[in-house]
């Protein structure tokens, strides 16, 4: 089931992104967090102490819990706007 | 990047408020920018979708409101800087900001804080897990970004944006397992009349409600989620009815919770401005006067920043705040000043009535903090615990700064925006006494994580000026 909703907007170009070398479809200047939840790939990065999983949270640049890596550089993914290609990388990243 | 612009006024936030007090002031023949870490107008309320979003046929609403006052900000050719992040604000004043690329900094004679609000959430057993987000997130993926959160999903907490967002979620297609409310039916009955006085906003109420009446979504009353876990099929919800004590387990994908909302606070901690605890205006709140001036010269609050009143209301307390600021500057006369605020005064006190009512509803149960057990973790960034907490006040930490000290928490990237008002319910609750006298946590920059590489910009090592080392 496709989560898009389209009965307001038409989406942009499909683009391919690449998270943990696994290709994922999107529309190009989508919300990064959000394409990578509605994808199933919730666990973003691990908590600094107990290791937790933690993902998306409050999506509006407040919580800082949706970081991830691109290009090896830590963002905050709920503030990205996808592009073709982006490389990134989830889950245990802080080693 | 020293970039050292001068401004009359450096709007921060351009939600609502933001606009209508950056479109007086530049109105009035003053220098205005405008700063928004998104990457256009509207705030949360009105948040803008993407610009590669194309719009068809269909509008709603909230996409249009915004696109309103994106042309206001064009028409009164007000400065913008779209997708820049504040960091650290100083006195005098100066505002540093970064963005995808690099670092910048502004000095403005006055400030105008429009940074409106965020999420307030009581923390549970597993609230951690990837999968529970907030309400609020959901009305920014709805109206925003224009997705479903998920195929399936629980809607947890209190107050009408649990309405609104299973409204939303409905209508669009998506399933709602479970709507689980602190409030009771009496709850909402009670507040009817004082919702009432703001017509537009009763009515969409009223849409919300028959909307989840007709669909049969089951809704739990005056119950919490008490703990949650990751099943195979999803999260495992543990529901309990806080008046009988019943518990029940449903299994949904995601988890939505929120329990009203918190004023944004970072900006005026930071430059050091008094603050005050008002439970019906959202918590600490900036101190501010009849016209929104802070306690600090120079400095206005607009919006839900200054307490909650609601988006409606938001755009006149921009313009409070503006007109307040051009008299001080003696821009326009005491007469103009009387004239133009009168109105608005009176227009204000009317949402009063309707704020005062939704916060009764978002109204935070003593049985839901003594619920939180002792292994939850409540700030989020730093891994710490209720028992911790607890620890370090069985200690003898007696001030919110004190145990930040002691444990880390609010020390981490969210500088304790999703904390501070559960760590000070918890606390409070603890020891039988008022979140006034737990003080709140002392404005540190950066407000938010700025990366080292921005702050440093490119240079070559070679055009350093080296200083000559001390003489030992």
């Amino acid at each position: 089931m496709d989560l898009r909703i389209s009965n307001y907007f038409d989406r942009s170009n499909k683009v391919y992104i690449n998270v943990n070398n696994k290709k994922i479809e999107a529309y190009e200047g989508e919300c990064l967090a959000l394409v990578l939840f509605v994808n199933n790939i919730k666990k973003l990065r691990l908590s600094p102490k107990k290791k937790q999983n933690r993902g998306m949270f409050c999506l509006m640049g407040s919580c800082q819990e949706c970081v991830v890596l691109i290009d090896d550089k830590k963002v905050i993914s709920c503030n990205i706007f996808i592009k073709d290609g982006m490389k990134i990388k989830v889950g245990d990243f802080d080693k | 990047m020293i970039n050292n612009k001068k401004y009359d006024v450096i709007v921060i936030g351009a939600g609502p408020s933001g606009v209508s007090s950056a479109v007086n002031c530049a109105k009035k023949g003053l220098k205005v920018l405008i700063v928004d870490l998104n990457s256009n107008s509207g705030g949360q309320i009105y948040r803008a979708p993407p610009k590669t979003y194309k719009s068809i046929s269909k509008k709603l609403e909230e996409n249009e409101i915004q696109k309103k006052l994106s042309e206001e900000i064009k028409k009164f050719k007000i400065e913008t800087a779209y997708n820049h992040t504040v960091w650290q604000v100083s006195p005098g004043f100066k505002v540093n900001a970064f963005n995808e690329t690099s670092t910048i900094q502004w000095q403005s004679k006055s400030l105008i804080i429009a940074t409106g609000t965020y999420e307030k959430i009581i923390p549970f057993e597993g609230w951690t897990i990837p999968g529970v987000i907030g309400l609020a997130a959901c009305t920014v993926i709805l109206k925003a970004h224009h997705f479903i959160p998920s195929k399936k999903i629980i809607l947890a907490g209190n107050g009408p944006l649990l309405m609104l967002v299973a409204y939303y979620v409905i209508k669009f297609g998506g399933k709602i397992d479970a709507i689980i409310d602190t409030s009771s039916k009496k709850d909402w009955i009670k507040s009817t009349f004082s919702l009432m006085t703001n017509p537009k906003n009763f009515r969409d109420g009223i849409k919300w409600v028959f909307k989840i009446f007709l669909n049969r979504i089951p809704v739990y009353s005056n119950s919490t989620i008490e703990k949650a876990f990751e099943v195979d099929e999803g999260i495992n919800v543990k529901i309990r009815n806080l008046k009988t004590g019943k518990a029940k387990n449903i299994i949904s994908e995601t988890i939505a919770i929120g329990h009203g909302l918190i004023p944004s606070t970072d900006i005026t901690r930071l430059l050091r401005a008094e603050h005050i605890y008002d439970e019906q205006k959202g918590g600490w709140i900036a101190k501010v006067d009849r016209f929104l001036r802070s306690s600090v010269n120079g400095v206005y609050l607009a919006g839900d920043g200054a307490g909650i009143s609601g988006a409606l209301a938001a755009s006149d307390k921009g313009l409070l705040a503006s007109w307040a600021l051009l008299y001080d500057e003696k821009i326009i006369s005491q007469k103009d000043f009387n004239q133009n605020t009168y109105k608005i005064l009176k227009k204000l006190d009317k949402y009063e009535v309707f704020a005062k009512a939704i916060s009764q509803l978002n109204f935070t149960p003593k049985k839901l903090i003594e619920n939180i057990d002792n292994n939850t973790v409540i700030c989020r960034c730093e891994d710490v615990t209720k028992s911790e907490i607890l620890t370090a006040v069985d200690r003898g930490a007696r001030d919110i700064n004190q145990i930040k000290s002691w444990t880390r928490l609010g020390m981490g990237p969210c500088q304790g925006r999703t904390c501070q008002y559960a760590v000070s319910k918890i606390v409070a609750e603890y020891l039988n006494c008022e979140i006034d006298n737990l003080g709140y946590l002392t404005g540190r920059s950066p407000i938010r994580p700025v990366p080292l590489d921005k702050v440093l910009g490119d240079f070559d090592y070679e055009k350093i000026t080296k200083v000559e080392a001390a003489p030992l």
